[in-house]
Parts: C-alpha cells; structure tokens; sequence
C-alpha cells in the first residue's frame, strides 16, 4: 500500500445528505458517528458537514423534487476522489414512497439517489443499522483508496 | 553556518511535533472523555493533511479564489515567523525578536479570518439551490449574505477584544524583566528563576492560556466556527492541499503560542542544542491536553459570554501587570 | 416591522450542520441579532396521505409508520386507533398495555434525542454523546420488542403483533433497562443543571410565554413548558389505569424545555413500571373483527411531540379521506416567534428548543402552485 492510499484509508471524512425519507436512516446513521456505542471515529472515519473536506458522501431518503438539486451541487462540490454510499430502502429504490401507493402514485420523489449521482455502495435496511453503515462505508472503500 | 542549521532543526523538529497535536487532543482527551476508543492519534493531525495533498485541487467559489487560497499559507508564515523569533539564534536580530513583532504577527494571524470569511461562497449557504424567494415572503427585498460573511464580522470583533488577553499576558514578562527584547527576558530568567513563579507569572499564565484559547477557536470559544450556524466559517472553501495547510496551520500555531509560553514565563527557548526542547515539547504537549479537557466540557459561547469572559481575563491580566509592576 | 432595521438576510439549509432534517431557515438579522424568522418546509414533502389514499387499510397503517422515523410507533397506534374506533373493535387489555409500553419506551428514546440533538447544538460533544450511550439502551429495548430498532410496528388491528408478545424474558429486560435509563438520566440531568455554563447559555434563550404560546396552538412538551397543563395522554382512555403527573415549568425557554423532556423520561419511566407490574395475563391479539364502511373517524394521540390526529374513513377496506396532523406543524410558529430578539448562534437553538420533526410535517403539505 502506497502512501497516498494508506494516508487515505486513516482519515474518511464522510458527510450525511438527507434527502427526505422518514427520518429513520438519518438518525441511525448519525448515532452510528456519535454514539460511543458504535463510534466511528475508531474506524477513522470523522463526520463533516462540509463537501469540500468530504470523501464519503453518505446519501438517505428518496431525494424530493426539492432536494435534488442540492444533492447534486454538493456532490459537485467534492473533490476528487469520492465515494457516494446509498443508505436505506429509500435511497436504494424509493423505498414505500415511491412503489406502495393507492390510487394516486406519488409524484414527489426524483429518486432513487441512483438516478441523480453515481452511487458505489449501497446498503440496504430500513432503517439501516448502524453495523450496517459502517460495514458498508469500510467495504466501498478500496475503490477509494486505488483511485489516482 | 552551525546557527542556521539549528534554526532549521528547531524548526523541523517543532513542525514534527505540531503534527501530534491534534491527534493527541482527540484521542487521549475527548474521546477518553466520551467514554470511546476514539481516532488513532496519527490520523487528525498527520494523516487527514496527507490525505488532502493527495486530492483533487478545485478552485474555490470565491470572488478571488487566488488569494483566498493564499491565505493559510500567509498564516503558516506568519506563524513561522513567531517561531523563528523564539528561536534563540535569532536574538541579536533586536527589533524583531520583541514582543512587539510577536504581537504584530499574531495580528496577520487574526486579520485573514476577517479575510477568508468574506471571500468564500460556499454551496452549503446561500448558494443552495432552493426556491425560497417568494413574493409572499416575509422581508422579500433584504439583502441577502452567505454565512461566512457573518464568520468576517465575528472575527472582524474578536481582533477588537477577543485577542486582548494573550496580548496582556504577552506583557506581563516584559514588565518583570524591564525589556520587550526576548533575549533579555530569557537572559533575566535565567539569572531569577521563570517567571512562572511569581504571583505575577502565575497570574499571566492563565490570562495566556485564556488567550490561547481564544486565538485558537477552541471550545467554548469557537464562535468563528460554531457548528451551530456557520458550519465552518471561515474554511469553508478550502478544498485537497490548501485546505491541508488550513490543518497545517492550525496545528504549528499550537505549538507556537506553547514555545511561546515557554519562552516568556519559563525562560527556555526552543534550541536543539540544548536539553531545554524537551520542556518546550512538554509545554506543547501539555497545552492542548488541558485546553481539550476544557473543551471537552464546554458548550459554545456566544457574545453574551464571550465578552464577559473575555472582560474579567482582562482584567486578570491588569491586574498581573500591576503585580509584576510592584 | 420596520423594513430599514433588518441588515441582512442570512439562510441555513437545506442541509445544515445543526438540523439534521432538511428544511430552509431564512434569519432576518441586524447587528448578528434574529429580527424575524422564517422556516420553509416542504423541502422533505413525499406526500404520504395522498399515496395512503385507497390502500388496503393494513397497508396503509404500515405506510403510517413510515412517516417519521423518530415516532413511528405512535403513528402507526394512530392510525391503527383510528380504525379500531370506525370497526368498533375491542383490543384484550394486555394488548393495550403492551402499545403502552412501547408508547412510552418510544417517549424516552424520543426525548433523549431532543436532549442529544440539543446539546449537540450546544456545541456540547460530550453530553450529545453520553445521551445516545444511553438511548442505545431504549432502541435495544425496542429491538427486543419489536424486531427492529426504528421501525417495530407493534400495534395492528385487533391488538398487537403476536411477536412483540411480552414473555417474562423480555418484561425483565425491560424493567433493567428502564431502571438503569432512569438512573442515567437522573446523573446526567443533576450534571446539567449544576453546570454553570450550561446554563448560561439556555437560561432566558428564546423564550415563548404562556399567552403566545396558546395563540399559536403550540402543542406538546413545549406547550408544557411554558406552564399549560395540557396532556392528551390524560384524555385517552388507555391511560386510565395508570397514574403519572402532567409535567410542567413555567419560563418556556430553552431551559425549561429541555427538563419537560428529563421530567417526562421519568413519569415515562413510571407507567412502564406500572404497566409491566400489572400486565393483564390473556390473548394480545383478537382477529374475529369484521371489516365494514365507516364514516371519517378521528383520533388523537399524544406523540412524543404533542397532539397528533389522524382521521380517515374505510370503503371496501381501503382508507379515504386521509387527514393526519403532526404536532410539528403547530409547533413551527413557536420556532420563529421564539428567535426573535435572540442572537442567531442561539437560532437553530431556539429552532430545537420546540422539537422539530420536519419529517413528519412535511409528508402532507399540498403545495399549490400558481402560474
Ligand atoms: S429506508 Fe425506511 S427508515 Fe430509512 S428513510 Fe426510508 S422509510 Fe425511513
């Protein structure tokens, strides 16, 4: 392992896009950095709120009409390399937004977040656990640390 | 010849060291704290840097991305630059290894906040894509600004009066020793003992760490970039290596302000022909554990403490030139 | 107001270090001091009423508990309410004491988010991170239950689903984990309080008085909070067995809400205990009900946040006419009355004071659009 990637693989800044969904996933996700109980710090992996010092981009929810542009100016604002993990049955398909309906279907979800940004993980769950996320975030990395 | 290598030494050993810092911070303090494992200490302060050498520079949406991007490199020298006059080879140089040049310095270090915080225009403010102007709005004409602009004002108040306290205690050793020269403070103390232990040293040294405190943006007095509303104020643009110095910077002047502390209240200037470097890393060491167990237990400030808090550390300090006076 | 004093307009969100919900703040400032507020919602908006509308009414209950991921439980009791009311079903009783206990379980784990998420917004690290040590325990408790941390889905038609039976495994588990919650939370309050810059940072800070806070039909703890006795648990029926106190503090700020929520992990903690004491032996769930039309039937609950009203009315077994209500929306008025005067670190402050859920909110808004 270089030292380009082993610099990488010991600091992850991840940032959380929440994009409509339950609500669920999010704080799942965000118990997931802050509670001592799982702790991702330990996996190196910090939690930021700002795109430029992201690599992670950890994305929840269905992405709303409203929310789609955003989403996709803040994946712009990353810098190379990046990783996009989809979190939940709402990122990964819609989930029961976009596929359970009576009569009228929904017409308020631009998702799933396939459609708008290049995902490279996924993990599924609703809500995902927090094991989850951070097995999940762990697996997509090597494509993060071989890219140029 | 033999003097300039030791400058450099001194300085590559000071930069090896600041590099720990923040590690040391997170892992041994907060996350003991907090009750978890915590990062490996190598990672904030070493490898997040390296890791954003290694990534992609884009230009920053900044109205003057060159010079917003220049600007924790200035700070990086200017910090440099308080180093080397601590530095004992640079004494004869007079003028400059004075309090004054020091204070003149950490003053550059304070004006390029005011700086990147009016030049970045991050995605994450006003340039969020979201139809929210409408004419049924509450105040539809006002002006509207991103929320650096507001981090530019609070560090536009903080040189006003959040410095004053480090700078007072900067002053208290030159009152004692009767000259702002550094090298005469560090000769006068090596004749009476540090500074540190007298009740007017004593006093300083809090009124420092105090300062310390605040020049570093540390919590509680993080208001410059209080995750609260700005996110991270004045940073926010900085992206792969610029936003590495921004790390970089941040870490060295922890050292900095310790060598600093060392110098002016303990008498021992960082040289690594002497066995006194070792108290200068301990310093540096010590200064940011006792700030992180601070901060660890520290709700932000806003003005409505700030100021209250920065007011009696002020007067602390008068009172310490006083007693020194005495 | 007068248009000249207001400086600048400063705009957080939609995704916002401090709100972890996307919704758009819009800070009308002077001199770094909020004049005026306003918060958009709308951003999270996915319409759940209107895909509810004509779903198979089991369908659509578990559509319910997708609304908000924080009190997925109560909604779905809600809805399932609202149905059990129109068929004229009656639940066995151990059935209605188990909803309880996941009821207020849910209180608790909800209520330690706001005091995580609070401290979070503090910029206290350290006491957001003991608060979800210690709601860990609660979603274990819930997972124990139900299945699954977020989404348990206790209640359904009739009574509860046979897997979140309580055997005698479970109801001591529970009684350890309340007990030891109880004990934590207790440390962790008597630290807060005593903790001087803590306090004053939240003593004062966006401050909502009784007058206003009734005319904006606040609802919930943060009504409490500002010295109205009011609380829909006292109403229902299901809570008649069970005697616990209506908590309330009297100044509305940030201060007195956050020990509502503290005080009301305890009384939380209280009817666990009673309900676990005289768990009623028998059946937990009764499916011999029958399905028929009903008129628009409506219920109100008290979720972790407040009131919360859900109504529709069954044709053929699928659900029309939905209405729900979250305790959110009411709320939202207090979030940007409270700002006002207040410095805009305090903003997202007083904005969390009142427990937002836009999540909730959001699912239903019609949003009209004009050419
Ligand atoms: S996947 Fe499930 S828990 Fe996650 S946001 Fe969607 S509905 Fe909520």
């Amino acid at each position: 392992m270089g030292i380009k990637s082993y610099a990488r693989a010991r600091a992850i800044h991840a940032m959380l896009v929440y994009t409509g969904g339950c609500n669920g996933c999010d704080i799942e996700i965000v118990n997931a950095v802050f509670s001592p109980k799982y702790d991702a710090e330990q996996y190196k992996i910090f939690l930021t709120w700002n795109p430029r010092e992201a690599d992670v981009l950890i994305v929840t929810g269905p992405v709303t009409k409203q929310n789609k542009k955003p989403l996709k100016e803040i994946y712009k604002a990353i810098p190379e390399p990046k990783l996009v993990i989809a979190a939940g049955a709402c990122a990964l398909m819609g989930g029961v937004y976009k596929n359970i309906h009576g009569d009228i279907p929904s017409e308020e979800i631009a998702g799933p977040v396939e459609e708008i940004i290049p995902v490279d993980a996924k993990i599924p769950g609703c809500a995902v656990r927090p094991e989850d996320v951070l097995a999940g975030a762990v697996s997509a990395l090597p494509k993060l640390l071989e890219a140029k | 010849m033999y003097s300039i290598l030791g400058v450099i030494g001194t300085i590559i050993i000071g930069f090896i060291v600041s590099l720990w810092l923040p590690g040391l911070e997170r892992k041994l303090i907060h996350a003991r704290v907090q009750q978890r494992i915590g990062p490996p200490i190598s990672s904030p302060g070493i490898m997040a840097p390296l890791k954003f050498f290694f990534k992609q520079t884009i230009m920053p949406y900044s109205p003057l991305p060159r010079l917003y991007n220049s600007l924790p490199l200035i700070g990086l020298l200017s910090v440099l630059f308080i180093f080397l006059f601590t530095v004992p080879e640079t004494y004869q140089l007079g003028a400059f290894a004075s309090i004054v040049a020091i204070v003149g310095f950490l003053k550059i270090e304070e004006v390029i906040y005011v700086f990147m915080g009016s030049l970045s225009k991050s995605v994450m403010s006003l340039r969020m894509p979201f139809p929210d102007l409408a004419k049924g709005a509450k105040h539809p004409n006002v002006q509207r600004s991103f929320l650096e602009d507001i981090s530019a004002m609070r560090a536009f108040r903080l040189i006003a009066f959040g410095s004053f306290p480090l700078y007072i205690a900067l002053f208290v050793p030159a009152v004692i020793s009767g000259s702002i020269s550094l090298g005469d403070i560090v000769a006068y103390q090596q004749v009476h003992g540090p500074i540190l232990f007298s009740a007017a040293g004593v006093i300083g040294a809090i009124v420092f760490f105090i300062g310390y405190m605040i020049l570093l943006n540390e919590y509680p007095f993080v208001i410059l970039k209080a995750k609260a509303d700005v996110i991270e104020g004045p940073y926010m643009e900085y992206a792969a290596k610029w936003r590495a110095l921004v790390y970089i910077m941040r870490g060295f002047l922890m050292f900095t302000l310790a060598t600093l502390f060392s110098v002016l209240f303990l008498g021992v200037p960082p040289s690594i022909f002497t066995w006194g470097i070792l108290v200068n890393i301990l310093v540096a060491v010590l200064f940011p554990m006792l700030m992180a167990s601070f901060s660890a237990f520290a709700p932000i400030f806003t003005f409505k403490q700030f100021y209250p808090v920065t007011f009696g550390a002020t007067i602390l300090g008068v009172v310490a030139l006083l007693a020194a006076f005495i | 107001m007068d248009k000249n004093v207001i400086e600048t307009e400063i705009t957080m969100g939609t995704v916002h270090s401090a709100a972890i919900e996307p919704y758009r703040v819009r800070l009308f400032v002077e001199d770094e001091i909020v004049k005026d507020a306003e918060i958009t919602v709308g951003v999270n908006h996915r319409g759940v009423e209107r895909i509810m509308e004509g779903l198979p009414v089991e369908k659509a209950n578990s559509l319910t508990e997708k609304i908000c991921g924080i009190c997925s439980g109560v909604h779905l009791w809600n809805s399932v309410l609202v149905a059990e009311k129109g068929l004229e079903v009656e639940i066995p009783e151990r059935a209605s004491y188990i909803r309880i206990i996941v009821a207020e379980l849910e209180r608790i784990h909800s209520h330690l988010l706001y005091l995580a998420h609070g401290n979070e917004v503090l910029g206290h690290e350290t006491f957001s991170m003991r608060l979800f040590y210690i709601r860990e325990t609660v979603m274990e408790l819930l997972r124990i239950i139900g299945g699954n941390r977020v989404q348990y889905g206790v209640p359904i038609i009739g009574g509860i689903r046979p897997r979140a039976e309580l055997d005698e495994m479970k109801v001591q588990k529970i009684r350890e984990g309340i007990d030891y919650i109880r004990g934590k939370v207790k440390e962790f309050a008597d630290r807060f309080t005593s903790d001087p810059m803590i306090m004053s940072r939240i003593t004062g800070v966006c401050p909502l008085n009784r007058k206003d806070a009734l005319r904006l039909a606040v609802t919930g703890p943060t009504l409490r909070a500002t010295g109205v006795e009011f609380d829909t648990r006292k109403e229902m029926e299901c809570y008649d067995p069970f005697e616990f106190d209506v908590i309330t503090q009297d100044d509305g700020d940030v201060k007195s809400n956050l020990l509502v929520r503290v005080f009301e992990i305890f009384e939380s903690v209280k009817i666990i205990k009673q309900a676990l004491k005289n768990l009623p032996e028998g059946a937990v769930v009764d499916r011999s009900w029958e399905m028929q039309d009903t008129d628009i039937t409506k219920s109100y609950v008290e979720a972790p946040r407040g009131t919360l009203y859900h109504s529709y009315a069954l044709e053929d077994g699928r659900v029309r006419n939905v209405v729900i209500r979250t305790p959110s929306i009411a709320n939202i008025g207090a979030m940007q009355y409270a700002l006002i005067g207040h410095h805009i670190t305090d903003a997202q402050l007083g904005i969390v004071q009142c427990d937002p859920c836009f999540t909730c909110t959001d699912r239903a808004i019609e949003i009209i659009k004009r050419r």
